[in-house]
Order: structure tokens, then sequence, then C-alpha cells
């Protein structure tokens, strides 16, 4: 039977070393974590590389002891081990250890841990203080975290956007970080590692692209049901392309007063008759009005949707921007991000079996609507 | 360890030496540090519980820091009366002292009254808390939920007084062991009725004036009348604790004390912390 | 078990003749009711490596329903609310249920034979903390059965996702009070064990002559003792702030959840080593036996242990570094951190100190301890990266930080837990587990582990959060979560494979000797399995591994054997009010968790407009408590006489009079 937990542990050895390459490199033959949307280990701005430089010596101390203190382990189990020749009633040397070592090995692991602490303090510095520098041209955003979405205002301009955080390349953003139900945390890998969005708390980070770029965010702190599901995407735009957008959000999308009617309707989308948009507003007044508004300068319980036809996704960064996911995300939202407020509607804080808002669980859309609906939305460019 | 024997002895004073050095399980008693098992694990449950106490008192200073809670604490507080159940518990602690040392004396009369004594002023203090809870509900809206305030005072404050009065129901358990196994057997202890009475009257006269002083809330006139009925209750039920006090148990009187000299310094802390702070 | 002895009860000192209760003291050793009632440390200690298996296994399965989940990006095995129910309870398992009861598992059964007591200091304290075990876990499971099933807060349950507003169901009620009652078992056992280390070790075992395992004992109970009443106040705060209306860590009220994260970590970090140091312990026994040297640098080792337990408690913000704490702050926990790794270092470099010119016999115990030695150092290397926050900032709340920790406690603790199986597993049954088995399942379960936690490295640093139940394929995280479910299937079929090889080596397995691995310490001196008194004579100590030095040490170095005294060896008797103190809890604990919930939602066919308040069950609850407490107290610890048969006795003496206070 010996030989049958041989082959076992044979075929365990060629299923590790299989999976080694395959965990390691992708298709195209690059290092995997290296290419990863959300990869921290590929920086694309000052904090985000301080942050991997002190992982590279943390990672370069720690691979000096694995070899030195891992070495010394595998040398001694090969060296020592019983060997059938031994005589068996003679007994190894019975030291009790040595003074010097110990102290000398304790001596030795405390200078390695300077060598780790030093730019540590550094690090700590630097992702909590915006450096002088870059501290004329900052701009703010105020980031605020909700189940499960984000939304992002900028203060000096005054107008809010959700999901999609748009700010100038090479200037460096300063973020104040606040939640609106439970606790939440920003993360955008590439750009800058983690803080958490505190209910009851104002916390404060800083960010900077170096080139223009697209970048993968998530929120990285347990936040409920669809806590997988709430992503963001960040666009680190060219100068020009910066004062274009600001320009554009800044226009209204609206008349403000009792009606939602959109004012500046850009060219309707393709087969999408005026009609067909009236309905679609005449339906989100109806039943989306209640927690989206359009005005950039106003925030209501849900994302604001102004110029949400020029974002790049929906759903909290899960699903690409088009017509079809859009209309997916109308029908379905509660199969696409279960506990949704968005289906279920706004629970009472107090009392969570009594509905304070609807959503559209009750709505009953048809096909129809949902197209509408999607042709409207497409207005708010 | 108590283990009872089915003879009663009357006069523990009057009982020789020579059964303990014989007695198969005073082996066991031997410890390798010297301090009794009981003692030991007392010990450490202290250690545990000045956790417990400082995770609650550290609360309650971090949320009044950051939030005050009540618009003038020294306006809810009446210092005088809780100054006065502090020392009435300080006292309590003294007297407990004295309760330890008769036992060891194996003077049991003494250790009755002392122990009796404790109880007394242990049950005034939470006569005062419970005034205070009530005042501050009733009168001054302080509740749980009223602020945070009212959450960190009341789960502190009640933490204590549940303490003291676990305490209370563990200092009479022992009384009642300490009593003759017959009520009728009072071998000229004429003092006893006297205590008994001062025992049965005395909750009752605080909680009856307390009622005088805040005669809306009739809960204090029935937990006096509770308390008068439930004690002979306690009496009659405590058939099977009666003479079961025997010299040994003085360790276990010992023990009791160390956590009701624990419960009158945690209060001292908390009476600082959560009263005189707000005075400073 | 007493076929060698001769049983004689004490009635004069038993209150089972005593009229008063509605039960008479139990007496039978075997079946139900012998177990029920039994206060001997070594059933309990069984009894509590069985409950912590059982949860082992539970939590296994919820971990290989999270991993299935994860094999391909974007699938839907089960659903969001499913999947954060799996993770919130495999956490709070594998802690509380599994690891945790499994290291008091061996406290119970090897500590009192290690410093040669008869039992634990008090027996009914033992049997109770093992009642409260069992009810607390199943309070936690039970919230799968109720309406909105289990919790989904995670176990670390961070305020304000626990409050009544984000958690309306009775899950989290259910892990707030079964934490509670675990936390009474948890507390209740190491006053026991500090008590017992301190006060009943045999003469001339003193405190530099305790075994390792026996010192870690020590040093977890006490971090255990001053640990856990940072969460029973944070949980009784949130039980207050659900069911009463406070304001703990409801920031509308004006609290802060921060305050949570501070309690729950002050308890969290020290708990980390609670789930460590028995490991420690286990492997600083295992590693001198199969080298044949002593451990290398014990003084060193012991202080270590401690300093690692002491500065346990000056940790906990490592934890926040992400949460906006200020740089100060931030800095000095930072430091703290690092300086923690020396003296787990020390453990390290005294481990190889060990095996370095010894001679190592590659036994299946022996392989488990070595193969905890390499993953022990891999997750405190990766330990070291996020200790400097700048780099915690990446790596916090990814899966970086799921494969560090699974490295110390699978790698780490759970190795050793298996390692202390296999090692003491003679001890316990008298038989031995099959060797070539248990190697093939060391490397089954080592392959297994490295493929599936490994990868997770990766899958952190290209930014993976935790406690995701789904992911886009985009992210280019699918290959190495393939691998890391295959991996975990594996380690999954070696553990289930190990549990079944432990039951069926319990009937079948070889029979042994009393020291089948020529160990060194005083377990090892008395039959196997140990007799109800543990040993028939009152050992004198004069070594630090005593059974070493019986065997080939100076005679001067040898035990003294003192035979009991005429009266035989003094033994405790059972008694059923520790299990009725746990049912009074367990009752009372239910009060709570039903409190305010309409009745009919609760039992079915039942149509009332009752909602459930304390008065239905908590009162009764804690009544019950408080009177099995007054039962207990008046019925004492009892006793009765055994006596040992001739042949143990042989080789004693007969006490000096200055020995008579020696047991």
């Amino acid at each position: 039977m010996k030989w049958l937990g041989y082959i076992w542990i044979g075929i365990l050895l060629i299923v590790t070393a299989i999976s080694i390459p395959q965990c390691l490199f992708t298709s195209d033959g690059s290092v995997m974590n290296m290419m990863g949307q959300q990869s921290a280990l590929d920086p694309q701005g000052p904090i985000s590389q301080n942050q991997a430089d002190i992982f590279y010596i943390t990672l370069w101390v720690t691979l000096f002891l694995f070899v030195t203190v891992g070495g010394t382990l595998a040398f001694s189990i090969w060296k020592f081990r019983a060997r059938k020749d031994d005589d068996p009633n003679t007994l190894p040397p019975q030291s009790h250890g040595h003074p010097l070592i110990e102290v000398g090995l304790v001596v030795a692991s405390a200078a390695l841990l300077v060598v780790i602490a030093i730019p540590t303090f550094g690090g700590i510095i630097l992702k909590k203080k915006v450096p002088v520098e870059y501290e004329a041209d900052a701009i703010e955003v105020t980031v605020t975290g909700y189940q499960w979405w984000w939304g992002f205002e900028y203060p000096e301009y005054g107008f809010h956007t959700a999901n999609e955080l748009v700010f100038p390349a090479g200037r460096a953003v300063k973020l104040k970080l606040r939640a609106n139900d439970v606790i939440h945390s920003f993360w955008l890998p590439k750009l800058a590692g983690k803080t958490d969005l505190m209910p009851g708390q104002e916390n404060t980070m800083w960010i900077k692209a170096d080139e223009p770029g697209y970048f993968w965010g998530q929120c990285a702190e347990y936040c409920g049901d669809s806590h997988a599901y709430m992503l963001f995407r960040a666009k680190a735009l060219e100068e020009a392309d910066w004062e274009d957008w600001l320009a554009r959000q800044q226009t209204e999308t609206v008349v403000d007063g009792a009606g939602y009617t959109p004012v500046a309707l850009e060219e309707a989308p393709d087969n999408h008759d005026a009609e067909m948009i009236e309905h679609g507003t005449e339906l989100f007044v109806e039943n989306c009005a209640r927690c989206h508004s359009v005005d950039p300068r106003v925030q209501t319980s849900g994302p604001n949707l102004a110029h949400f036809g020029s974002r790049s996704s929906i759903a909290a960064g899960w699903l690409e921007n088009d017509p079809e996911n859009l209309a997916r995300w109308i029908r379905e939202p509660h199969e696409i991000k279960p506990g949704n407020f968005m289906w279920k509607g706004f629970p009472d804080p107090n009392d969570s079996r009594v509905i304070q808002m609807e959503g559209l669980d009750g709505a009953d859309l048809s096909e129809g609507d949902v197209e509408a609906l999607v042709a409207y939305l497409y207005t708010l460019q | 360890m108590t283990e009872p024997e089915t003879t009663i002895p009357e006069n523990i004073q009057d009982m020789s030496d020579h059964a303990a050095q014989t007695d198969p399980l005073e082996a066991l008693k031997a410890t390798s540090t010297g301090v009794e098992n009981k003692k030991m694990a007392m010990w450490a449950f202290l250690a545990s519980d000045c956790m417990f106490f400082g995770t609650l008192i550290s609360t309650h200073l971090i949320y009044r820091k950051i939030y005050p809670g009540v618009e003038d604490p020294q306006d809810l507080f009446s210092i005088e009366l809780t100054g006065f159940s502090s020392f009435i518990l300080l006292m309590s602690s003294f007297l407990m002292a004295l309760t330890v040392s008769a036992a060891h004396k194996r003077n049991i009369p003494g250790m009755r009254a002392f122990l009796m004594g404790t109880i007394l002023f242990g049950m005034i203090f939470l006569g005062g808390q419970v005034y205070e809870f009530a005042h501050f509900v009733h009168d001054k809206g302080l509740t749980l939920s009223s602020s945070v305030f009212g959450s960190t005072f009341y789960v502190l404050t009640g933490t204590h007084g549940v303490h003291v009065a676990l305490g209370v129901f563990w200092l009479l358990m022992w009384f009642l062991a300490s009593l003759p196994a017959r009520l009728g057997d009072f071998r000229g202890e004429r003092s006893l009725l006297l205590q008994l009475g001062i025992f049965w009257v005395s909750p009752v006269l605080v909680l009856v004036s307390l009622y005088f002083v805040k005669h809306h809330e009739i809960a204090y006139l029935l937990a006096g009348i509770g308390w008068g009925i439930l004690f002979p209750l306690i009496l009659l039920a405590s058939g099977s604790l009666r003479g079961r006090y025997k010299r040994e148990n003085a360790l276990d009187v010992e023990v009791a004390g160390l956590y009701w000299h624990f419960v009158d310094v945690v209060w001292i802390i908390i009476f600082t912390a959560v009263y005189l702070v707000e005075y400073l | 078990m007493s076929t060698a002895a001769s049983h004689e009860q004490i009635a004069d000192i038993d209150a089972g003749a005593d009229s008063h209760g509605i039960w008479t003291r139990p007496l039978r050793k075997t079946g139900i009711v012998g177990f029920l009632t039994t206060v001997d440390h070594k059933k309990i200690g069984i009894a509590y490596a069985v409950g912590a298996l059982f949860f082992l296994l539970v939590g296994g399965v919820e971990a290989l329903i999270i991993r299935l989940q994860l094999m391909t990006p974007e699938n839907d095995l089960i659903d969001a609310r499913t999947y954060n129910q799996l993770f919130t309870m495999h956490g709070t398992t594998m802690v509380f249920l599994a690891v945790m009861p499994l290291s008091a598992a061996f406290f119970n059964y090897i500590m009192p034979l290690q410093i040669g007591a008869r039992d634990v200091a008090f027996p009914r304290l033992n049997a109770l903390g093992l009642w409260t075990f069992i009810l607390g876990g199943i309070v936690i499971n039970l919230s799968w059965f109720f309406q909105g099933g289990a919790p989904a807060i995670g176990w670390f349950g961070y305020a304000p996702l626990t409050s009544r507003q984000f958690s309306p169901d009775l899950g989290t009620d259910f892990w707030i009070i079964g934490l509670q009652i675990l936390g009474i078992a948890s507390l209740v056992g190491s006053f026991n064990f500090i008590t017992t280390i301190v006060n009943m070790r045999a003469p001339g075992m003193s405190m530099m002559r305790l075994p390792l395992f026996t010192w870690m004992t020590l040093i977890t109970s006490f971090l255990i003792i001053l640990a856990f009443p940072a969460i029973t106040i944070a949980l009784v705060e949130l039980m207050f702030d659900r069911h009463f209306g406070t304001h703990f860590f409801e920031v509308s009220g004006g609290g802060k959840p921060i305050l949570w994260q501070h309690l729950f970590w002050i308890f969290g970090h020290p708990e980390v080593y609670i789930l460590i140091l028995p490991a420690m312990g286990i492997i600083s026994e295992v590693l001198p036996v199969f080298s044949r040297k002593p451990l290398f640098g014990y003084p060193l080792v012991v202080f270590s242990g401690a300093v690692i337990g002491f500065l346990g408690f000056a940790v906990w913000s490592h934890h926040m570094f992400t949460t906006g704490l200020g740089i100060v702050a931030t800095s000095a926990f930072a430091f703290l951190t690092m300086l923690i790794s020396i003296p787990t270092g020390v453990k390290i470099f005294n481990w190889i100190g060990t095996i370095w010119g010894g001679r190592i016999r590659f036994t299946t115990p022996m392989l488990f301890a070595l193969g905890f030695i390499w993953m022990f150092m891999m997750g405190g290397f990766t330990g070291i990266m996020h200790s400097s926050p700048p780099v915690d900032a990446q790596q916090q709340d990814s899966y970086f930080v799921i494969a560090h920790f699974h490295y110390v406690l699978i790698g780490g603790s759970i190795f050793a837990l298996i390692c202390g199986i296999y090692y003491w597993f003679p001890k316990v049954t008298g038989r031995m587990m099959n060797d070539f088995f248990g190697k093939i399942l060391f490397y089954t379960i080592f392959i297994g582990f490295n493929l599936a936690f490994f990868p997770m490295h990766i899958l952190g640093m290209s930014g993976m959060p935790r406690r995701t139940h789904t992911y886009k394929a985009e992210m280019g995280w699918s290959e190495a979560n393939l691998w890391s479910t295959i991996g975990a299937l594996i380690l999954g079929f070696g553990i289930a494979t190990f549990v079944i090889q432990l039951i069926y080596s319990c009937f079948r397995g070889e029979k042994t000797s009393s020291d089948p691995w020529d160990a060194r310490t005083l377990e090892w001196e008395t039959a196997s399995p140990p007799k109800e008194y543990n040993f028939a004579y009152n050992p004198v100590i004069h070594a630090r591994d005593q059974s070493w030095e019986n065997k080939y040490g100076k005679t001067g170095k040898r035990m003294e054997k003192i035979a009991p005294g005429e009266h035989g060896i003094h033994m405790p008797d059972q008694s059923w009010w520790p299990l009725v103190v746990s049912i009074g809890l367990f009752i009372a604990g239910m009060g709570v968790v039903f409190h305010g919930q309409p009745l009919e939602a609760l039992v079915p066919f039942v149509t009332s407009e009752i909602d459930v308040s304390l008065l239905h069950l908590t009162v009764p609850g804690l009544v019950l408590t408080f009177y099995a407490i007054f039962k207990w107290a008046l019925e004492g610890p009892g006793g009765y006489h055994l006596h040992p048969s001739p042949e143990e006795l042989k080789g004693t003496r007969e006490a000096q009079p200055h020995e008579q206070q020696g047991h």
C-alpha cells in the first residue's frame, strides 16, 4: 500500500509545479500582479511608488532572513537527521543553550528592523501630508461612502458626481473621506493605499497621478451585502481635458423647479425619438427622482446622475456603461447587486420592516419603460 | 473547600485542633505557593475584573471628552448624596475587614455582627443608587438612550451596582451559614434578634424615607415591602445554610472580603472618574 | 476505570446524601450520566477536543464553500449574503470554536499531567468551562435556523454595520450572546489553569522546571483573563445598543464606531497570541523529544513567550492603521509591532538551536513541528511587512492579509495542534496513530495548504480585497483563485482524512507502551491512558526534563515516588450543577436574543400577539443559573478515595513527616 502514498504525494507535487507559473504569469508572459487593474506593484503616483518601495525593502529584508534562517533550518534538518548506523544508546550532546548566541541573534534582528523602520516613518508622513511643492495647485474632493456606491463632491467648484473620480494628472488631489452609513475604505491601489471612510469622522488622504490614466478602485472595508460590488473608476486627465470636463460638469442639465425637464438636450441617440425621451423623463421624475438628482449641485440619497451619459461605468464601477447593461440594471438591480436600495427602497433606520422610500420593486416597469428611461438617461451627457 | 458535617458544632471555639491534622483532605489544601487555591483564583478574577471596569471607565471618559452629553453634569449630580453613599461603602469595607479579622479569631458572634453591618451598608449604598437612577430618569430626563452620557453612565454604574448586589447576596449567604442550625439556639446571643431587627428595618426605613422625598414613585415603597417579605422568606429557606459555617470557612469569608474590598476600591475610581471630575 | 483500585466513598462529607436539592449527587462514571457530570480533567479535555474537531470540520466546510465560490470570476454558486454569512461564521468558528477549544483540550488533558497534579484546582469549574463552550458554540450556530440566518457582519463585527439599522436580523444577536457565553468558558477555564499551575505543582517542580507547554498555558491564561473583558464589555455595549437604545456605537446618537475597533482589537490582538502561544508550547515539547536534546535556551524561550504576551497588549492599533489615526499614534504602534517580531524570532532561533546537533527522528509529530517552523516563519515575515503602515496601506483588508494570518493560524496553530494530537495520542488512548499514513497526511496538508494560501499573497498585492464574494474577470485574479481553490480542496481532504484516521486509531490503533517516543516530560511517566488519579504516587521532581532524567540522567536527578497515605487518593465527586449553570445561561442568553421579537415569527404554528421580553426567558434562565450556583456551593467538592494497586506503587516510599503537606 505504501506505493499508493508515494504516487499520491507525487501527483500533489506535479500539481503544485503546474500551478506556480500559472499563478505568477499571464498568458502573454508578463508577471501577473504587475498587470492587474488594481495591482499595488504597478505604482502610478508618488504615494503608491513610496509604498511599493517600502514593500520591496521589507521583501528583501525578509528574503534575506528566509535564506539565512531557513537555510540554517534546512541544513540542520538534513545534517542532524538520525541515521541507520547511529548507536541507539549514545545521546547527542545535551546542550542547553548559549547566551552569547541568543543575545547576538536578538541584536541582529533588531538591527534589521531599523532598516525597515526608517523609511516607514517617512512613508507615514507622506501619506498624511501633501508635500509643499504640490500644495499650490492641489484640488479638493470630498469622498462620501454609501452602501454601495461613492459620492464625489468638488467643493471648490460646487458640484457632485458619483462613482467616477475625475482629476487632473500631475496635480495633487486632497481627499476628504466621509461615510454616510457604515465604514467603507477608499482604495485606488495604483495611486495610493487605502484610508477608511468612517461615519462620524472625517479622514484625509491625498493622491496624485504622474501621467494621465484610467484607474480602478474598490471599497476595501466590508460594508454589507454588496460590498464586492462597490467599485469605482478614476480618470486622470490632461490639463486641457480637465478644464473641459470641469466646464461641462458645471453646466446644469436640468431646469430647477417643479419639473425635471432636460434643457440642454444634445443630439438624441439614434432611433430614439423625442417622444420616447419625453416618456423617459416622466418615468424618471415619477420613479427615480426621489433618490437621484440630475442637478449637479444637489446630492440626494442616491448617486447624482447629472452628466450620467458621459460616465464610463454604472452600478458603482461593476458594469460598463452601455445601453444593454443600463437596461438590465434598471430592470433587475437586485439581481446585479443584492440588498440594493434601488430595488427594495430605503428602510426606516429605526425599524427595518418599514420602507421609508419606495424602490423599483413595486414600480412595475415594462420593457418599453425601461427603454425610455435608458434613452432619457443618455441625454444627460 | 466546604465540607459540611452532619453534626452541628454549636460553638466553634470549643472545637479542638486535632481533627484538621488527620483530615485526609488537609493535604490537598497545601499549595506550591502557600496561598490557598480559592484566594489565588479570586485574585485572578479580580485582575480580570479590573479590565472589565477599566474598559467601562475608559468608555465613559472617552465619550465625556468628545460629547459632554448632558448640558451640565453638576446640575445633574447631587454630590452630597453620592458622597454620602460612597462614604457608607467605604465604611462597609472597614466593617468587612473587621469581619475577616473576627473570622480568623474564630469569634463567630462578632463576625456575624460585622457581617451584618457590611451587608447593611451595602444595602444602603444600593438604595442610594436606586434612588439616584430613578431621580435621574424621572426628574432629570437622563435615560439609557437620551444621550451617550446616559448610556455610559448607566452601564458603568449599573455594572458596579450589580457587583455590589452580588456581593451583598454572597455575604448574606455567609451570614445565614453562620447562624446556629436551630434558630432557637441563640446560646446567649441576645443581640442576634436585635441585629435581625435592624437588618429587616433598616433597608425599609431607607426606602420609605426615600419614598417621602420622592413621593411620586411607588416603586420605593414596593421595594421596601418586598424586602420585608423577602427577608423572612430567605431566613426560612436558609435551613440548608444555617449551621454550615465552620472554622475553616474563615478562608471563604476572606475571599468574599477580597471581592468586597475590590468592589469598593473600584467605586472610589468610578466616583472620581464619573462624579468628582465634573466638579473640577 | 477503577478495576485495579478499590473504591471507597467518603460518606460523611458527601452532600449527595443531603436530602436538599432535586438531584442526589451523581456517582456513575460511565454512560451518559457519567459524561454529563464528569469533573475529570482528562474526560473534559477529550470532550473539548471532540467538540473542537467537530467545529473545525464545520468551519472547514464553510471555508470550502467560500473557496468554491471564488474559484472562477463572477461565479454564482452562492449569493452575496450567504457568502458574507459564511465568512463571518468561518472566522468566528475557527477562532472561538476550533483553535481555542482545541488548545483548551490540551490545557485540560496535558497540563495537570505535566505538573504532577491529580486534577485542576477546581474540577467543577472546569466542567462549567466545557459546557459553556459547547452551549456557546450551539448558540452561534443556531442562528442558521432563524429568520435572517447567520450573522453577516464579519468575525470582527465592526460597528455600525452591527447596529439594528444595518443588521436587523437575529443573526447578530446570536453572535453577541454566543460570544459572551464562550467568553465565560474561556475566563473560568483560565482562572482554573492559573490557579492550578501556580499552586498545584508537584514538590520540586519549580517554575523554571515547568515544561514549556505548561508555561505557555499559563501565559495564555493570563492573556485570556486580561483580554476577554475588553470584548465582553464591547459586546455588552453592542447588546445595549441593539436592544435598549443606547448610543455607544451609534453615530446618530453621538457614538463613535471607532471605539468598537479599539475595544475589539485590545482583545483581538492578544487573542492572536492566545491562538499561537499554546502552539508554540507544543512545538517546544515536540522538537526536543525527536531531536533527543533539551530545548535550546529554555529561560529565553519562556521569557520571550512572556514578552510576546505583554507586548501583545500594546500593538492593537496596527489593525487600524487605515482608520485615520494620527501620525504619532501610527508611528508608535508601527514601532511596537516591529518590536514584537524580536521575541517571536527568538523562539524560531531557539527551535533551530534545539535541533542543531541533535539526532532528528522524522516521525509524524516531528514533521508537523518542522512544518510549523517553516510556515510560521513565512507568516512572521509577511507580518513584518505590514507592520510598516505604508506597506499595510496597500495590504490591509486585501488577500495578502488573508495569506498572512492563515500562514500563522493554519501553518502555525493548526499544524501545531495536529502535531500535538499525533504526539499525545498514545498518552490519551494507549494506541498509536499509523506513522506512514500520518506522514502522507502531513505532505498532503502541507502541499494543499501552501497551494491554497501562497497564491493569496499575489492576489493581495494585485489588489483583491477581502470579504468580496465575487470579482471581475478583467482583474487578472482568475488563475491564482482557481489554484487556491484546488489547494483548499486538497487541504480539506487532508484534514478530513486526518479526522478519520484519528477516529480509526482510537479503536484500531496499535497498542503501545506508556512512553513510545522516549519523551522528556512528566506526563510520560504515568500509564497510557492515565488512571483517574493520574499518578498512583506523589512525584517529587528533581530536574526540568524529569522523564528524560529518569531514563538517562544522574541518580540525584531522578524522580522520587511517595506512596499515598493510608487514606488513599482523594478524588472529587461528580456534579450536575456545572451543566445546569450552563443551561441556565443558555436560556437567559436566548431570552436576550429574542427580546422584542414577535413570538409568532419564532415558533411555528403559534399565533400570538406577544413580543418576547426579558421576562419570558432571561429572568427564568438567570434564576436557574443562580439556583444552580447556590446548590453548587452547598454540595461542596465532595470526594471519595481510591487505592492504587500494589504493582502501581512499585518503587515508591513512605512520606517523611516533613512531606505531609505534599500531595
